[in-house]
């Protein structure tokens, strides 16, 4: 009763005492109640892993002034008693909207207006007394407050969660910066609208900062040069930067995890990751790159699985994230990774996702570290806040019971030494009650399940038992009836008693009776049995390892035996060996050492019989668009040569395993035909189950995706809208580039002026003027072939290869001469008009007459049978090894990979297919793909591969079935 | 030298010498010509015959005159003054028949003005694909070349989107190339995404059936009564007697039972078109005795979690169940000449390779309705065939010779028209180096 009083009145009062400005101007009657409190007889949790029974917490005027067991309470101090609470360090989230409006979306100085790091939640942050509310209610006193919009969102404040002004709750001002992959597309800006122009405009802003401290140093001390620009946005970053202010990066999964991490090290931030819930799926990477994670707990709901189609909807990569996703915080914990809990993500479930972690696995010690000690740590207010030692700010959580297993149990929040009332303390009438002074039903049970507003119950005595049929629970009063027969009374019993503190207080009647009275009271065996039952109804499912963590996904990298020889095959080298009859292949450590016939080999060599079967290169295809995440072009731009595909890699694309079971081992991996020029490609190697980092072939060429024709001027709205205006811009693309190098030169040799910016555009298109990055030209009509190989020659460079190049027959001769490579389909044609003239014969044509020219796929699903479409140039004329060609060794030059493959030769990476036929056949496809030395794909594993994967759906679709099912019941 | 002036002096020289390299060179000719009727008898010998139907014939003969085969087999009589085909060493095979296409009804996909593939509103059974069969498609003879002898070019994308016929691939006029009219009616099941737009169309469609028997009924009956002619429901008479068939796309499972429970009540001939979850119905197919035209067997799993493999192994499902079924392949007019490669890809996933070729031939001709006259090589039929070097499911192999309706065909398509023509500009760039 002492407790149900002390929290209603500690509530009233000491609003006006605390949360105006000290320097706020008084006005009428001051008020000046005391505000010195001691709570006693509480369980004190101090800080993680220091628990007091039996405690008592002093708090004078805002601050702890003692808390522990044998604390003298001051006689000033006003006594409330807390028997059965615990008091818990108040949460801090570092990662909420709170009280940010929403920004004016022209306020921006920078001239890409996703770039707001100017701006200042200090400035503009408003306390909202419902979502303050809402984050107290989860234990929440302080906060860490971003706005919401943009790439670099700007500032981020440490605020408490009271009521009151502004000023009075701003604890640290703009102490950090937020950065996101995602454009926001309210904030009018197009570019970029893809992920990959995200990164490229995080690099040039960072890049951009950098020069803007350069460029003004240079202005304050030269008189007599231009003035450079005033941006408060490029100031922002360029000073946070040498503050070494935390930067948070908002990432989406764990890859982008990475990408945060890579560009964090490469212009030196302090970098903090908003973490995405998926980390445990790449934990060793994740681990390594010691950033700290401030971790939502957004659990998935369970994919919905309630029929057979649903079911075959369903991935088992969100499958397996249903059920991994709540042991991500304890796989995080166990990998000593520090991390910062957020509600962001969960919003109101934060608590019982809370529960959830804990239940799998999570410790309690770290879940309250987590929530408490390291975000303030990383807050920068370990002094102030995160445990319940003296001298810090009185800011905790009352809950009736422990918070990690009753999510529901926080009674009162206290935010800087005032209370706030999370919920009213209710009766609870679920359970199980004995009878008692009950007449006729002295020592029945009562069982009483389910939500308030939603209450079941049964009733038993002696031996038999009925269900209640009507229950209701109002304002302490419980009212219900059942068929009294059942229970050996006359007709229909009905009962009423009024429940406060574990008692009941009742009347009821019979069908042949008056009234009579009754008592309860808790009746504790039945009690416990509930619980144990809760708990069980948890299912342990034991899911293997998988990377990635989706069908077919490989619990690591295949095996490199140490040496391997593949026996008696029909041996395709496409190098000087030619095709060798029941010849051999020996490969050591990932490496061709010989192709041979009857071939010695090291002791301990892992022999393949291939017998009746045929061997070739890796089949490469240098030109697909699979794999890449967050948009194929940055198509608000016509030259984004600033993009790069490397930093979008979906190394989780099931296609990359299919790829493998199509023989493709290498492709070059593009950005889309939209602009003129378009962006830097990606070189990779199919390492399923890898980092995206590590299926890059690095000494590959590095390129650049240029477009001509129908597609780059289909846009009305920009530049170009002809071939003509296509061929003005590269040109004028080219002179800059010119012009960036030469001003380059010219500050490098007398640093007069302004210092040059870097222009990370430019920089890639003298690239490609320079001959060190090659360009690669979507190209179908054979006059804007031309154009662009007589615009190379006036600029000195030659083209790397035309891509598509449908008409490239038609000027075969122009093509060899200038030295551009063919990248050609074998028969597409006549889905437009500029693609009306494309012939079966191309292919066959130009190699002919000496041009460089292999088959790409431009298409996923065509590029996992490369082998048919050089079948169809057979059809047309060319040799069969030729017609191999085709697929493994010129796109292999055609990348500057052929180094590394492309033949079957000594030395080159043992990247190889064996096929179940005479690889050109209709008929045939590969039974095995090696890579580096490592069976990537066999036939055989496959089919054990999809059982496995059946049986893994199977087993997650049933749990879940169990558990909907279970919850159905629970609710009726 | 300034490249831009060295570019337009080759270019006009180019110009200058390309007219006398097209008087001189007969090789150059401008498109395909459509081939005569068969005015000789025509003997085919020594070849290896596959007739699909009759099984394999080694050192067979063939006969045809005025289009039709008259014999097939050893020690047939060649009639006097027959063209005699020496085809030792080579094969013969039925031409291909591609039940599901688009060609003749589209040039070029992205060009609207070049496409009738889809008349406005929803209820469209009165379109006939055939008298918009463009004769003069480039498409045709490339198909032809490739031993693809009869299209059946097809209406699409409303409920009911009109009716197909059988057309072969050579010819001056559509009226001339037609080999049989008014198939099949093309229905494409709706679209089950949305809940109430598919009860929307569902009802649109049960309306339609619906509506012909009251129009069937009452225009059969004597009575005073006058009932005016009506183009849609009079174009549906012959589907509701079972006289015509159906044939309904299909795309995922719940439309596949949705269309064979609807189909099988309305008690209508049935051919499901499609490829995606077939495998799944495979044994109620049989049993309920429904046609499966698959298109596209080449392609990928709809779902992350099916095998790699899942498209190609379709086929082989069904023939193992029992259902017969044929291949279409992809709808694309320029890839109707490979039809082949569907087959073949359904080979080297486990479909014995003597039904992929039925299923391209004489089993496409069954499901059509146009088996009496096409589809293998049997006295009666018509001599659609073709000669090759190997097996004409291997891609690698070139079909050396086809007839159409006994034509033999002219070789020069565009694509080889075009190969010629810039050999020809190769070959003088390098006579003038």
């Amino acid at each position: 009763m002492v407790q149900l009083r002390f929290l209603l009145l500690v509530f009233c009062f000491s609003i006006s005492l605390q949360t105006a400005a000290q320097t706020a101007r008084q006005t009428g009657l001051r008020e000046n109640t005391p505000a010195v409190f001691a709570l006693t007889n509480g369980k004190l949790v101090i800080e993680p892993g220091n628990t007091i029974v039996g405690g008592t917490i002093v708090v004078r005027d805002g601050i702890i002034e003692a808390a522990g067991r044998d604390v003298t309470i001051p006689p000033d101090a006003y006594q409330v008693d807390i028997t059965g609470r615990i008091v818990y360090p108040g949460f801090i989230d570092l990662m909420t909207h709170y009280g940010m409006p929403c920004p004016d979306k022209d306020d921006h100085h920078y001239w890409n207006p996703q770039v707001r790091s100017h701006y200042s939640s200090a400035e503009h942050f408003r306390p909202e007394r419902e979502e303050a509310a809402a984050l107290r209610s989860m234990g929440f006193v302080v906060a860490q407050v971003f706005q919401a919009h943009g790439i670099f969102r700007g500032k981020g404040s440490i605020v408490a969660l009271g009521e009151g002004d502004a000023a009075r709750q701003l604890i640290r001002p703009d102490i950090s910066h937020q950065i996101s992959f995602r454009p926001s597309d309210d904030l009018g800006s197009s570019y970029p609208s893809s992920a990959m122009g995200s990164v490229a405009l995080m690099r040039q802003t960072l890049l951009d900062a950098a020069w803007y401290i350069d460029a003004h140093e240079h202005y304050r001390k030269n008189r007599g040069i231009p003035r450079p620009e005033t941006s408060k946005a490029l100031n922002s970053i360029a000073m946070a930067r040498k503050q070494n202010l935390p930067f948070v990066f908002d990432v989406e999964n764990e890859h982008w995890f990475l990408k945060a991490s890579e560009i964090a090290n490469s212009f030196s931030l302090n970098a903090v990751v908003l973490g995405s819930g998926h980390e445990y799926r790449r934990l060793d990477a994740i681990v390594h790159t010691r950033l700290p994670v401030i971790l939502p707990l957004n659990f998935p709901d369970p994919p919905s699985v309630m029929s057979p189609e649903q079911e075959m909807d369903v991935s088992l990569g969100d499958l397996r994230h249903w059920y991994l996703a709540p042991a991500n915080p304890s796989k995080l914990s166990e990998a000593n990774i520090q991390t910062a809990y957020t509600s962001y993500g969960s919003g109101q479930r934060f608590l019982s996702n809370l529960q959830t972690a804990v239940e799998r696995g999570l410790d309690k010690n770290v879940a309250l570290a987590s929530l408490t000690t390291i975000p303030a740590k990383l807050a920068g207010i370990d002094h102030l806040y995160g445990t319940l030692e003296t001298g810090k700010s009185a800011s905790f959580i009352i809950s009736g019971a422990d918070l990690f297993n009753e999510p529901t149990a926080i009674e009162a929040v206290w935010v800087d030494g005032i209370q706030y009332r999370v919920r009213e303390v209710r009766e609870k009438v679920q359970g199980a009650w004995r009878l008692a002074s009950a007449g006729l039903l002295e020592g029945a049970t009562i069982t009483i399940e389910g939500d308030d507003n939603r209450l079941r119950g049964s009733i038993r005595h002696d031996d038999n038992a009925t269900r209640l049929t009507w229950l209701r629970f109002d304002n302490e009063r419980l009212t219900f009836g059942f068929p009294g027969d059942s229970l050996g009374l006359e007709g229909i019993c009905n009962m009423s008693a009024t429940v406060r503190h574990n008692k009941m207080l009742g009347i009821g009647t019979t069908g042949n009776t008056g009234t009579f009275s009754w008592m309860a009271s808790r009746d504790e065996g039945t009690e416990n049995a509930n619980n144990d039952r809760k708990k069980s109804s948890r299912e342990i499912l034991d899911l293997p390892v998988r990377h990635p963590g989706m069908a077919y996904g490989i619990p690591g990298k295949p095996v490199q035996p140490g040496h391997v020889v593949i026996r008696n095959a029909t041996i395709w080298t496409q190098g000087p060996g030619g095709i060798m009859n029941n010849a051999d292949l020996l490969v050591s450590a990932g490496k061709i050492v010989s192709v041979g016939h009857q071939l010695e080999v090291p002791r301990g060599t892992k022999e393949v019989d291939a017998v009746g079967r045929h061997v070739t290169p890796g089949l490469i295809d240098p030109h697909l668009h699979t794999s890449i995440a967050g948009g194929v072009n940055e198509f608000s731009d016509a030259i984004t040569s600033e993009t790069r595909i490397k930093d979008v890699i979906d190394a989780d694309n099931v296609w990359i395993y299919r790829l493998l079971a199509g023989g493709i081992t290498s492709a070059t991996l593009y950005h889309g035909s939209a602009n003129p020029i378009g962006g830097q490609n990606a070189v990779v190697k199919m390492r399923w189950g890898q980092l995206p980092a590590d299926m890059l072939i690095e000494d590959a060429a590095p390129g650049l995706k240029l477009a001509l024709g129908e597609n780059v001027k289909r846009l009305s709205s920009r530049y170009p809208n002809t071939r003509q205006g296509t061929e003005q811009l590269i040109r004028d693309a080219l002179k800059a580039a010119v012009e960036y190098r030469l001003a380059w030169q010219r500050w490098e040799d007398n640093q007069h002026g302004l210092p040059p910016r870097r222009d990370l555009q430019l920089e890639a298109i003298a690239g490609v003027i320079e001959g060190h990055r090659k360009a690669h030209v979507h190209a179908y009509r054979q006059d804007e072939m031309l154009m662009m190989m007589r615009l190379a020659e006036e600029f000195g460079f030659t083209v790397g290869s035309f891509e598509h190049t449908l008409e490239g027959y038609k000027i075969a001769d122009e093509l060899k001469e200038h030295g551009a490579a063919a990248v050609v389909w074998s028969d597409w044609s006549s889905f437009k008009v500029e693609a009306y003239d494309g012939i079966l014969y191309n292919a066959r044509l130009l190699n002919e007459v000496g041009v460089l020219t292999a088959l790409h796929s431009d298409n996923t699903q065509l590029s996992t049978r490369m082998n048919w479409e050089a079948a169809k140039t057979v059809m047309t004329g060319v040799p069969e090894s030729d017609a191999m060609n085709l697929i493994t060794l010129h796109p292999a030059k055609i990348m500057g990979i052929d180094h590394r493959v492309g033949s079957l030769e000594p030395g080159k990476d043992a990247d190889f297919v064996i096929w179940n036929g005479h690889p050109l056949s209709s008929f045939s496809i590969p039974d095995q793909t090696w890579l580096d030395g490592r069976k990537y794909f066999d036939r055989e594993a496959d089919k054990l591969l999809r059982e496995e994967v059946n049986s893994e759906r199977a087993m997650i679709i049933n749990a879940i079935i169990r558990k909907t099912h279970q919850s159905t019941v629970n609710k009726k | 030298m300034n490249p831009l002036i060295d570019y337009r002096f080759k270019k006009s020289l180019f110009i200058m010498i390309l007219p006398v390299a097209v008087l001189t060179k007969t090789t150059i000719s401008t498109a395909q010509i459509p081939a005569p009727p068969q005015q000789h008898a025509v003997a085919i010998t020594g070849g290896t015959i596959n007739t699909i139907t009759q099984g394999v014939i080694e050192e067979g003969t063939v006969v045809f005159e005025d289009g039709l085969i008259t014999a097939v087999g050893h020690g047939v009589d060649i009639p006097p003054g027959a063209t005699v085909i020496d085809a030792a060493g080579k094969y013969i095979y039925p031409g291909f028949i591609h039940g599901h296409s688009t060609i003749g009804l589209t040039e070029i996909v992205r060009i609207a003005e070049s496409t009738d593939l889809r008349e406005t509103g929803n209820i469209n059974p009165n379109i006939r694909a055939h008298v918009a069969f463009h004769p003069a498609s480039e498409h045709l003879p490339v198909a032809a070349v490739h031993g693809v002898t009869t299209v059946v070019p097809t209406p699409r994308g409303s409920l009911i989107s009109g009716i197909t016929s059988a057309m072969v691939t050579d010819g001056w006029t559509w009226e001339e190339m037609t080999l049989r009219e008014d198939l099949g009616m093309v229905i494409e099941w709706p679209s089950m995404g949305d809940a109430d737009q598919y009860r929307k169309e569902l009802r649109a469609l049960h309306e339609a059936f619906d509506k012909v028997r009251r129009y069937e009924q009452a225009r059969s009956a004597k009575t005073p009564f006058h009932h005016p002619f009506d183009s849609r429901w009079e174009a549906m008479i012959p589907v509701i007697r079972g006289d015509m068939p159906v044939f309904i796309r299909v795309n995922n499972i719940r439309q596949i039972q949705a269309a064979m429970a609807w189909a099988t009540s309305e008690q209508l001939r049935t051919v499901l078109v499609g490829n995606r979850d077939l495998h799944l119905a495979a044994d109620q197919l049989a049993e309920k005795n429904i046609q499966v035209m698959l298109t596209g067997v080449i392609g990928g799993p709809a779902r992350q979690w099916e095998g790699y493999s899942q498209g190609y192994t379709t086929p082989a499902v069904l023939h193992n169940a029992g259902v017969t079924f044929c291949i279409a392949g992809d709808a694309g007019a320029a890839s109707a000449y490979r039809i082949h490669h569907h087959a073949a890809s359904a080979v080297a996933f486990g479909l014995p390779e003597e039904e992929a070729l039925k299923a391209i031939t004489i089993n496409a001709a069954k499901i059509l309705g146009i088996d009496d006259i096409t589809g293998s090589i049997e006295p009666g039929k018509y001599a659609n065939l073709m000669i090759t070097g190997g097996n004409p499911l291997e891609l690698m192999i070139r079909k050396e010779q086809v007839f159409i309706r006994g034509r033999q065909i002219d070789r020069q398509d565009k694509h080889k028209r075009l190969f010629e023509q810039y050999m020809e500009k190769h070959r003088q760039k390098q006579t003038a180096k």
